[in-house]
């Protein structure tokens, strides 16, 4: 879709400031007729004639311009705890998205057969047949242990590139950023490694829910449905069930130990069984277990694992060449592939990298350099 | 007068020879070189960049930038976050544009720098060329940073003995820019002979 001004915008501020169009033209330093053309959409301003009417007006580009919904990438964030998405992590996101187009058409072959969930819904019932669904397309039961393999498996599968990034333990405004071009028809999920071990699958399965409902990406909806199916998928409906019947009526201390043995075993945080058991128990009717959301978050802080960096690595941090090697070896990423080949044939420099990666000039300069060679 | 206003690494280039840089009228333009606090922030944010230029935060020069850093009104802030907006739209609009030959799009930071310069109807001085491309579409005036030096040794705030010093030092640091290289018998042919 072509660009077009926003007319009504336009038209607001002049009357908000009461300008004529032959003021505005003015102004701007181009005739009447050509503020006309405009208006009508027969023409679209130059750069240069864009910026000054935009500065003139005080619009901002977003406001003043219609790029074509199209053409928009779609934003996510798995947010970090406590923190506030501004319209500047969404524009600086989107940004990334804008500059991704360009290394889209180097990924290996698009993959046509998808898994989408049509009608995602949070509803108890509705969810397990969604996960009953996805485990059955994995090959695997519902009391199985869903592995990492599985998960990265299934965004290679639905056209997904995961992009593992070391984004820092603090100062950051989210652990995860799904970035989805409609046009193209690919997503690239960014996963920072400089999380804890324990929480890092449930966030992969809460990107993988976006992935299998683009429709909703970017919305609460979408939020609150990949929270829910990540939960019932790596721990479902029958696993609660099992971790139910062994913990209930037990006295607190047991009844923790209970469910930690399950988190391990399926290697999800407590917290994560612990809602799913809850959730088993009241959609079924049955008395809760006697331990509450605080006590749990308190034994879970109590042992800080290692993050997921610190488990891949050694030493920490690692130099580009380990980095990228373990991006295509553990997370299947085609993503240094085509950024390689980009840098090759194109010569682009390290800034690109520093933009898409969202890291610091410095490690873009190693990885620009890493991928070059 | 005419601002004439340096990015980050325009500045690394000239700042630890020229004394005094900013702030100082030359020429029959009346030109004055100012730096924005982006420069502060990006050389502070980096430490590659504050291992390479350890001089950035000696008394004389972090006084010279706080001395001479471009004030703005409420009004200016607001059309300089606007035209930002612009200009970066037009970099994600076509980002290939910028990227061959080493290039990358221009960055936020960029964006932000060019923006000041339409604005407050300043030059630019800066060596990326991505930069200088998307200031040619926009209608901003930019300069290579031997153009600069070229307007200080016209004015007689440099001499060639300096000039050379700073060519040669960029070169065995390996930080001359091309467009520094291309413009080395070309434009000062007095101090590096015509061909090479």
């Amino acid at each position: 879709m072509a660009k077009s001004l926003r007319i009504e915008a336009v038209s607001g501020k002049m009357q908000e400031r009461g300008w004529t169009q032959a003021h505005l033209a003015k102004l701007v330093g181009v005739s009447s007729q050509t503020i006309t053309n405009w208006l009508r959409g027969r023409d679209f301003p130059r750069p240069s004639a864009l910026l000054k009417l935009a500065v003139t007006l005080g619009l901002e580009f977003e406001k003043l311009v219609d790029n074509g919904e199209t053409a928009t990438p779609v934003i996510a964030f798995r947010k970090k705890a406590g923190t506030k998405t501004t319209d500047h992590h969404i524009s600086k996101a989107r940004g990334m998205g804008y500059l991704l187009k360009p290394l889209v058409p180097l990924l290996p072959g698009k993959r046509p057969l998808r898994t989408l969930i049509t009608s995602p819904d949070c509803e108890y019932g509705q969810l397990r047949k969604a996960v009953e669904q996805t485990r059955a397309v994995l090959g695997i039961g519902q009391h199985a242990v869903l592995s990492y393999n599985h998960l990265i498996g299934e965004f290679l599968r639905n056209s997904a590139v995961l992009v593992p990034v070391l984004w820092g333990k603090k100062d950051r405004h989210e652990n995860a950023l799904h970035i989805r071009l409609p046009e193209e028809d690919v997503t690239f999920v960014y996963l920072n490694l400089d999380v804890r071990l324990e929480d890092f699958k449930f966030w992969i399965a809460h990107e993988l829910a976006h992935v299998y409902t683009p429709e909703l990406a970017g919305t609460d909806a979408g939020e609150d449905f990949a929270d829910a199916f990540a939960g019932a998928l790596l721990f479902p409906h029958e696993c609660a069930e099992a971790a139910y019947r062994e913990a209930v009526g037990k006295p607190q201390s047991a009844l923790i130990k209970a469910l930690v043995k399950h988190a391990h075993h399926h290697q999800v945080s407590l917290n994560t069984v612990h809602q799913q058991v809850k959730r088993y128990a009241k959609n079924g009717g049955l008395p809760l277990l006697a331990v509450e959301d605080r006590t749990i978050h308190q034994v879970r802080n109590r042992a800080i694992g290692p993050t997921v960096s610190e488990a891949l690595f050694d030493p920490m941090p690692p130099d580009a060449d380990k980095y990228i090697s373990l991006a295509g070896s553990v997370f299947q990423s085609e993503f240094f592939l085509a950024l390689e080949r980009l840098i090759k044939e194109r010569e682009v420099g390290a800034g690109y990298v520093q933009q898409v990666l969202d890291i610091p000039l410095k490690d873009s300069v190693s990885v620009h350099r890493a991928l070059a060679l | 007068m005419t601002l004439v206003l340096l990015d980050t690494n325009a500045y690394l280039r000239l700042a630890k020879r020229i004394r005094p840089m900013l702030g100082v009228e030359f020429g029959a333009k009346k030109y004055v070189l100012v730096v924005l606090k982006d420069v502060e922030d990006e050389v502070h944010r980096s430490a590659t960049l504050k291992f390479k230029f350890p001089w950035f935060d000696e008394q004389l020069l972090a006084e010279e930038r706080l001395a001479t850093r471009l004030r703005l009104t409420a009004e200016e802030k607001e059309a300089i976050r606007v035209a930002t907006g612009v200009l970066r739209a037009s970099v994600l609009d076509d980002p290939s544009r910028f990227m061959a030959g080493g290039g990358s799009p221009p960055s936020p930071v960029d964006c932000h720098v060019l923006a000041h310069g339409y604005v407050k109807g300043c030059l630019i001085t800066t060596d990326d060329l991505s930069m200088h491309r998307l200031a040619d579409d926009f209608g901003i005036r930019v300069w290579h940073g031997h153009e600069l030096l070229k307007a200080l040794l016209h004015a007689k705030a440099v001499d060639t003995k300096l000039v050379k010093e700073i060519f040669d030092a960029l070169d065995a640091n390996g930080d001359l820019p091309a467009s520094w290289r291309a413009a080395r018998h070309v434009k000062f042919p007095k101090i590096f002979g015509k061909n090479s």
